[in-house]
């Protein structure tokens, strides 16, 4: 079997890539112009999937969220290899729970910010067990 | 220098990431079928669960206790580990990752590296492993594979003091480890060799590094023995091998969820897993000549309350060597009405493929005019790789499954399946 030479952690496909896998435009036996430029078709994994081993997907249930566009049902793609710097949505761990909220932290205060007026936000002065699991770098939501 | 990566009572880990509830909590998953405890959380081993021990024996321990059980959910402990072993390719490079088992690999580390180097390297590994995929590793560095061994069990055993990090990377350090530890917990040492150690009063691991290497040829099973004595001095045998070593054999094999009593339902079974087996085999490119099928029952009906499973087999060689899951099972399944008897109850089947050869190396046979079902096979396999499960089977291999494992505690498949993702508030 075959090895790749190197490897990066950037989803590269599922499947050893070559040129034979790109389908030719060249159906009439002539060389078609366009033949010389066709590739590969856009793969949503390269755009959506920075580190393959660190990247999880999870769903979304309810509606904490909604002013930041993340709606019940949507897909979140949550990267662990990322800083969690503020501002950022995060999956965090409080009290044995996985959440999802906006990160916010200066240097007296951390805070878990719900981006919807009817849920309240979380002091995170108040508890002991608060980890942060990932950060939410894509919502994938059906129009 | 050698490393090894081992990850911390991996299959109660991958359960934790979803469950962060149970986090200091004992946790237990349970093998195949729930029949026994095949990880224990650090909290378990503390209650004294046993290791391999039956469920039902620590039931009280398990139900007093509150502990958190899991029916084994391979398919997302597959994807943590494969996640693992990537970012140890990415941090080192794939030559220099040798994956050792489901939870453990070894690393090459470059030699030239300072004392504070190579714990820093060490630390930002471990670091980054946890960081990325969220499963804990303790590692082990040492000029050798089995003081690497050593290193990581140190580590393991004092948790607080080592932080999960132990290297072995001067004599006076090699020395106090081995000084530590018994011969029977150095790798490479089985339980035979250690009992005649123990009888010549060779009883820890540096006492051992001192038994002249001809001794060791004679006594210890020969070039292994030497090179178990070599190891320990610090020089390195074992080499890291290539991970994508072909099998020469391939099995598929699992205890039934309920006892299976008829035929119908044996040759089901039997034809699921020569189909599992068959796969297999396509992954890595061979082709099988070699069917061999093999059960497990409990007994003539006579002992009914007798537990004494007999385990009996039947093989047969196919004219060419193929990896077509219809031919396999063609062959296999005459041999499970050969062993099939009538009224007695049978526990456990198997199936497993031998004479393994490259798929592009078969020979082909004169009188029997080569069926090319590569194609048929191919996309098989792709349909029910992308699809997940088994979405096209063989209708030998059965619709209802009467026989199929119990799992009735299993986690949801949280990496791998749309529909099964954790559902975050």
């Amino acid at each position: 079997m075959d090895r790749e030479e190197y490897f990066g952690p950037a989803y590269r496909g599922s499947k050893q890539f070559s040129q034979h896998d790109v389908r030719t435009a060249n159906a009439t036996g002539f060389g078609a112009a366009a033949d010389d430029y066709m590739e590969r078709g856009i793969d949503l994994n390269q755009e959506l999937v920075r580190n393959k081993p660190s990247t999880y997907f999870f769903r979304m249930r309810g509606d904490a969220m909604k002013d930041a566009g993340i709606f019940d049902n949507d897909v979140l793609i949550v990267d662990r290899s990322i800083k969690p710097t503020n501002g950022k949505v995060i999956v965090a761990v409080l009290n044995g729970e996985l959440l999802v909220r906006r990160f916010h932290q200066n240097f007296t205060s951390a805070f878990l910010i719900p981006e919807n007026s009817r849920y309240k936000n979380i002091n995170l002065a108040e508890f002991t067990d608060f980890t942060v699991w990932g950060v939410v770098t894509f919502v994938i939501h059906p129009v | 220098m050698k490393a090894i990566v081992d990850c911390n009572n991996f299959y109660c880990s991958c359960e934790r990431l979803f469950r962060p509830d149970l986090e200091t909590k004992p946790v237990v998953v349970l093998s195949n079928n729930d029949g026994c405890i095949i990880s224990r959380s650090d909290e378990a081993k503390q209650l004294g669960i046993g290791m391999a021990s039956p469920y039902y024996q620590n039931r009280h321990i398990i139900e007093e206790n509150k502990v958190a059980v899991f029916s084994s959910n391979y398919g997302l402990y597959g994807d943590l580990s494969m996640r693992v072993m990537d970012t140890l390719r990415y941090l080192l490079g794939p030559a220099a990752v040798e994956v050792y088992s489901v939870d453990e690999a070894f690393l090459d580390i470059p030699d030239n590296l300072s004392e504070a180097g190579l714990y820093n390297m060490m630390k930002r590994i471990k670091h980054t492993v946890e960081m990325w995929t969220g499963i804990r590793v303790s590692v082990g560095a040492a000029p050798s594979k089995v003081l690497a061994k050593l290193a990581n069990r140190l580590a393991k055993k004092d948790k607080k003091g080592s932080r999960g990090i132990w290297v072995l990377d001067t004599e006076e350090k090699i020395k106090q480890g081995l000084e530590a530890t018994p011969v029977d917990e150095l790798w490479g040492v089985g339980r035979q060799y250690a009992v005649k150690l123990h009888n010549l009063g060779i009883d820890d691991g540096w006492q051992l590094r001192h038994i002249p290497e001809e001794w060791a040829r004679v006594n210890l099973g020969g070039v292994v023995g030497v090179r178990l004595i070599r190891e320990l001095k610090g020089i390195p045998c074992i080499p890291m091998k290539d991970p994508l070593d072909t099998k020469k054999m391939i099995a598929t094999t699992r205890m039934f969820g309920t006892p299976v009593y008829e035929l119908k339902d044996l040759r089901e079974a039997v034809a699921t897993y020569t189909a599992r087996a068959a796969e297999k085999l396509r992954r890595q490119y061979g082709a099988a000549s070699q069917v061999d099928v093999f059960v497990v029952t409990n007994g003539r009906r006579e002992q009914r309350y007798i537990y004494k499973p007999q385990s009996r087999h039947r093989q047969c060689t196919l004219s060419t060597a193929t990896a077509d899951t219809g031919e396999l099972i063609r062959a296999a399944l005459p041999l499970v009405d050969e062993l099939f008897e009538p009224g007695l109850k049978y526990l456990k089947a198997g199936v497993v493929l031998g004479q393994i050869k490259p798929v592009d190396s078969v020979q082909g046979n004169l009188f029997r005019p080569a069926s090319d079902t590569t194609t048929l096979m191919a996309a098989l396999d792709n349909i029910n790789f992308s699809m997940r499960g088994d979405s096209v089977k063989f209708v030998c291999t059965g619709l209802r499954r009467n026989w199929k494992m119990r799992q009735q505690r299993r986690s949801r498949l949280f990496t791998t399946r749309w529909n099964e993702l954790y559902e975050l508030k």
